[in-house]
């Protein structure tokens, strides 16, 4: 029986319509265009892409790195909600949205370099900013010589550390990326505050509490629910609301 | 499948259909219904500060009660009645999601399919209750007594929520928008409520005036002018703070917010003054 499930599965296809938000930077010309494919169930969307950069249309171009859901450059948005397309199966992607007819846009965190591909530095420029990692790290005791994170203390904090800045939610935040640091810029400054063996927090809390800091969040939560990592993002950056450090 | 939690598990009849209008069903399916309650929030509070212009505006003729009671007799007309409960909703809405975020940011409720039932729960039985008092029309109730009632309840949460805030490194404007948001989920129901237990206690200038040459009532109409022009006056500036790139056209358009709401909480101020 269950074989029998397993096989219609994956035997099943979908006769899809992908519209897709083309950018010819030569030209700078925008323009949609529609593919027209059928696929299996448990392709990924990245497989469409590839497939009709080989059956259709070897001009449409996007980007993904590691395609296991690890390094964000895939992130594109499937009707109007911002997904990873290497984990986005096509049965998913049909149950969710109901239809078998699909837009997809780039992200909006960056200017778009070309078709499905933004400049990735750009938005990692506001990550950067928020020094996702140990600024001034406390003297450790005498006699110690490395700094520990007990698996209590590790545990209030572990979800976010998930973050692949793959800048999901930065797209679908109710505040737009132009003034906002971004949801996974905060929670990373978050993060390090949260960081026993970090000395540093006026620097972090100053830009947290700055007009592109936790102001510009408006605790829509769209991060949280895009996020591919299931991480509670807005519960982060609410901590920074609440004066907890 | 459900756009998200809320929608499976607040459920009740309600959720399923708001699945199916079109366009909040697809902005909940991409971005999640806080998303749609948030967007609510914001087109609920730009409307209110619309409301609030006109209001004060409105109140201003009492300065000539022949005016005030003119533009009052268009409150017997049926449909302005029902239009006078429908503003109820964005109103209580508005206080009741904004107590919902208070309770999430500043104070660590993370509970918050409860809390946004609560919201929805809360302003259905507001509504009930302040439609079956326009429809009543007789109610009376001592200012004095509602007045001390809802100002001691209005005071108290936004001292709780000042209590909370305070020492946190945010900056004062921020800090005094969530202070007069907790004043305001209590008091400006109150006083929505209050104007519509008799259409003699609103809509009457010399009944209005009478009440308002009490020190105590000016004093709450100062609390509620103020506190309402300043949130709102905030509200409008981290809109704009969200929205407008340029440095330079964003300082503009504070300077502008800043000017108009300065303006009519002159008005108000002198209206509660000279009257």
């Amino acid at each position: 029986m269950r074989t029998n499930v397993k096989e219609k599965t994956m035997s099943q296809t979908y006769k899809l319509t992908l519209t897709i938000r083309r950018y010819d930077p030569d030209g700078d010309k925008s323009w949609d265009q529609t593919y027209e494919l059928e696929a299996g169930a448990i392709l990924r969307f990245v497989d469409l892409f590839r497939r009709i950069n080989v059956e259709q249309d070897a001009t449409l171009t996007w980007v993904s790195s590691c395609e296991h859901g690890q390094c964000g450059s895939c992130s594109v948005q499937v009707n109007g909600r911002p997904m990873l397309a290497c984990e986005l199966l096509v049965e998913n992607a049909v149950a969710l949205f109901g239809t078998t007819r699909f837009r997809i846009e780039p992200v909006t965190v960056a200017p778009v370099v070309r078709d499905l591909v933004v400049d990735w530095e750009q938005a990692y420029e506001r990550v950067h900013r928020a020094k996702p990692y140990v600024i001034r790290p406390i003297e450790p005791p005498p006699g110690v010589t490395e700094l520990q994170i007990s698996p209590k203390e590790i545990a209030r904090y572990e979800d976010a550390t998930r973050c692949i800045n793959c800048f999901c939610c930065a797209t679908a935040c109710i505040s737009t990326h132009r003034n906002f640091i971004g949801p996974n810029a905060a929670m990373a400054s978050v993060v390090r505050l949260m960081d026993s063996r970090e000395e540093e927090k006026d620097e972090r809390l100053a830009l947290l509490y700055s007009e592109e800091g936790v102001y510009r969040c408006h605790t829509s939560k769209a991060c949280t629910h895009v996020c591919p990592k299931k991480i509670d993002v807005a519960h982060f950056i609410a901590l920074a609301k609440e004066g907890a450090f | 499948m459900k756009a998200n939690t809320i929608s499976s598990r607040s459920g009740g009849w309600v959720m399923p259909l708001l699945e199916k209008v079109p366009f909040l069903s697809d902005s909940a399916r991409s971005h999640g219904w806080h998303y749609v309650i948030s967007w609510c929030h914001r087109i609920s509070g730009v409307g209110l500060v619309v409301y609030l212009l006109i209001h004060i505006y409105t109140l201003s003729s009492l300065q000539t009660p022949a005016v005030y009671d003119g533009k009052m007799k268009l409150l017997a007309i049926p449909i302005v009645v029902f239009l006078a409960w429908l503003s109820c909703l964005p109103v209580v809405f508005h206080a009741l999601n904004g107590g919902r975020l208070i309770l999430y940011e500043s104070f660590g409720s993370r509970n918050d399919e409860t809390m946004v039932r609560w919201t929805f729960g809360l302003t259905a039985l507001y509504a009930a209750v302040f439609g079956l008092l326009i429809l009543l029309k007789n109610q009376n109730v001592s200012p004095f007594f509602f007045w001390l009632l809802f100002l001691l309840t209005a005071l108290l949460a936004a001292y709780g929520v000042g209590a909370r805030l305070w020492r946190s490194g945010h900056t004062l404007y921020w800090k005094l928008q969530r202070i007069t948001g907790a004043f305001l989920l209590v008091a400006i129901p109150a006083h929505l409520m209050f104007s519509h237990l008799n259409p003699g206690v609103a809509h009457e200038a010399q009944a209005v005036i009478l009440r308002m040459q009490s020190v105590f009532i000016k004093v709450v109409d100062i609390l509620l002018a103020v506190s309402a022009l300043y949130h709102a006056g905030y509200g409008l500036f981290s809109i704009g703070a969200d929205y407008i790139r340029a440095r330079s056209l964003r300082r503009l358009y504070t300077v502008a917010v800043a000017v108009v709401f300065a303006v009519f909480l002159f008005i108000a101020l002198r209206l509660t003054v000279s009257v």
